[in-house]
């Protein structure tokens, strides 16, 4: 068992999270939750916001005029999202984003939208969640996933783990707050049956924000 | 093992202390078939190669949930093991289709962090609970998936401590060999790195005859300086007439070492309760008898074997609330909430709040204890 005094850092780490994220992303985060709002949401629109955390997406979306549910599996990142000021229509609720089907019906949303949590999942779970959204989403509906990803070439990549590391290393010794990387955040969408799939990058984070499009009706 | 295994083996032993995540997912064991047992774990690498040496022979499922590359139960107690990485692994898996029936082997130790009604509510998934330790696995399976008391209590074996020995050395006598060596000198340095080593291991392999809880702990922790600093001093004498500097340095560093085990050498073992927890505003469990209704969950998860049935008034009792560990398992298992901490000032700490915020007793929990209603 690790020590105690350890895990006790480890667990508080949702109060340092906002500040671990604003570090490590060098202070594009709030950038992409607005770019990731902008893309998403039209006025009145119904958004799920998978893997909320400590809501920085899901209140973006909120201000912009969607009604918004936020889902996280940790309580302790959604009681720091339900402590901040909400200017519109959010609902936070205690649901992995494995589960979504249990509790939401077919076609309930506008758009899905998450941020930095498809990173966080083993490729599996990264395929079920996408097709489970999927069945969530009005036909031509969004999902906007903005995530870390690496660069297609391998000297880039190696040359982006150097100069990450001195910025991850202090982030993690300050905050416990980390992040990972995805190769191919694109082709993961795709793959999923997603149409118009079109990637942007907040720089110079090495942030992706990538949309896609859920078949039409006439699919 | 595997000779090709070693590597990972001495890394994943010496820096325990650290998460290792191992690629969460399915993995055969043998050749398992549709009516083989799922037995569900966390993907520390050191508990998943151990699962695989220990099972070796046999036909299961082994199914690795996303733990964060930490150990079961600090990962159920940070609440990074819960039903919803069950859930996860049960479905990014397909195990529904792998298997014809719908039974999951969760480990015991995870109890602080899964609710295993939500588990079976969202995948259809039945549970029980496997043995608190993976040694006893081969041994259950063989009695039918049944636990008996043996298995559901935890030990702390020689082998262990010496491993959490490894633990506490490998991070500490290096960094600690390195100051004196730049401070004073490289031989020094070596000396004060040995006793550094013979203080951490000779203390975990004493741990069963010395107290190292409660008030009587400080005179063991003195006796270690003092043992350590001796022998250090001795060493200098023996291999040439020592400088003052050399026998301060050996004193110095046998405090060090003493102060750094101190901070938290019980809450680094599966034997004792943290330190943390009896400084200020100690807390205990306690059950609420009127609600008890004998359902025995807490006997079944207790790894301390706190609890014992009253068969007679269909009640449990706290038979042995000194070995408590303050896990929180029976709490976040009794299915009529007659579980939950009370602090020594009065304040209590509701079920609701123990199974969303685990362990966390110094921070967030203290402050929804105000709030929190006394029913």
């Amino acid at each position: 068992m690790s020590s105690y005094v350890l895990m006790k850092i480890l667990e508080s780490t949702p109060t340092r999270y906002d500040r671990g994220i604003r570090l490590i992303s060098r202070g594009t985060i709030g950038r992409v939750y607005e770019r990731v709002a902008e893309i998403a949401v039209t006025p009145g629109a119904r958004v799920l916001d998978l893997g909320c955390g400590t809501g920085g997406l899901s209140l973006a979306c909120a201000a912009r005029g969607a009604s918004v549910v936020g889902i996280d599996k940790d309580p302790g990142m959604l009681e720091v999202a339900k402590g901040k000021a909400a200017s519109g229509d959010v609902e936070w609720i205690e649901l992995g984003a494995m589960e979504i089907e249990d509790r939401f019906e077919p076609e309930t949303f506008d758009a899905v939208v998450s941020c930095l949590m498809f990173s966080e999942l083993f490729p599996e779970e990264r395929e079920y969640v996408l097709s489970r959204a999927a069945g969530l989403l009005v036909p031509d509906g969004l999902i906007v996933v903005a995530d870390e990803v690496l660069p297609p070439s391998a000297p880039k990549r190696f040359v982006r783990k150097l100069a990450r590391w001195p910025l991850a290393a202090a982030t993690w010794l300050a905050t416990q707050t980390t992040t990972h990387a995805l190769k191919d955040l694109s082709g993961l969408i795709s793959k999923a049956g997603f149409r118009d799939v079109h990637e942007e990058h907040i720089r110079p984070a090495g942030i992706a924000i990538v949309r896609g499009a859920n078949q039409g009706l006439a699919a | 093992m595997k000779l090709q295994d070693f590597p990972g083996w001495l890394r994943d032993t010496t820096l325990r202390l650290f998460p290792h995540r191992t690629r969460p997912g399915l993995r055969a064991i043998g050749k398992p078939d549709a009516a083989a047992p799922v037995i569900v774990t966390g993907n520390f690498t050191l508990t998943v190669r151990r699962m695989i040496e220990t099972l070796d022979g046999r036909d299961v499922w082994l199914l690795v949930a996303d733990s964060q590359g930490i150990n079961v139960w600090c990962a159920a107690g940070g609440g990074h093991l819960t039903h919803h990485e069950v859930v996860a692994a049960v479905r990014a898996c397909a195990i529904s289709s792998r298997v014809s029936h719908r039974m999951l082997i969760l480990p015991q130790l995870a109890a602080t962090g899964i609710e295993p009604h939500k588990i079976t509510a969202t995948t259809g998934f039945e549970t029980r609970w496997g043995p608190a330790r993976l040694e006893d696995l081969p041994a259950y399976l063989d009695r039918g998936y049944r636990t008996v008391k043996r298995d559901r209590h935890m030990r702390f074996p020689l082998w262990e401590r010496m491993e959490m020995a490894v633990m506490w050395a490998a991070p500490m006598t290096p960094i600690l060999m390195l100051v004196v060596w730049l401070l004073i000198d490289l031989r020094t340095a070596l000396v004060c790195g040995t006793i550094a080593l013979i203080m951490v291991f000779g203390l975990l392999a004493a741990v069963p005859y010395v107290p190292i809880v409660g008030a009587k702990r400080f005179v063991t922790f003195a006796a270690l300086t003092i043992f350590g600093a001796a022998l250090g001093s001795a060493a200098f004498f023996a291999l040439d007439s020592p400088t003052l500097v050399q026998l301060l340095g050996a004193a110095i560093s046998a405090t060090v070492v003493t102060l750094v085990l101190s901070v938290d050498l019980t809450g680094s073992t599966p034997w004792f309760p943290s330190y943390i927890n009896s400084f200020k505003n100690r807390f205990d469990v306690e059950l609420v008898e009127d609600k008890c209704t004998g359902s025995a969950r807490c006997v079944l998860v207790c790894p301390k074997n706190v609890f014992e049935m009253d068969g007679h008034r269909r009640k449990v009792r706290i038979a042995r609330p000194d070995d408590c560990l303050r896990c929180g398992a029976c709490v976040v298992q009794c299915p009529e909430d007659a579980l939950r901490f009370r602090f020594a000032d009065g304040r209590i700490v509701p079920p609701s709040v123990v199974r969303t915020t685990r362990m966390n007793m110094l921070g967030r929990r203290s402050i929804l204890l105000e709030t929190a209603d006394d029913s």
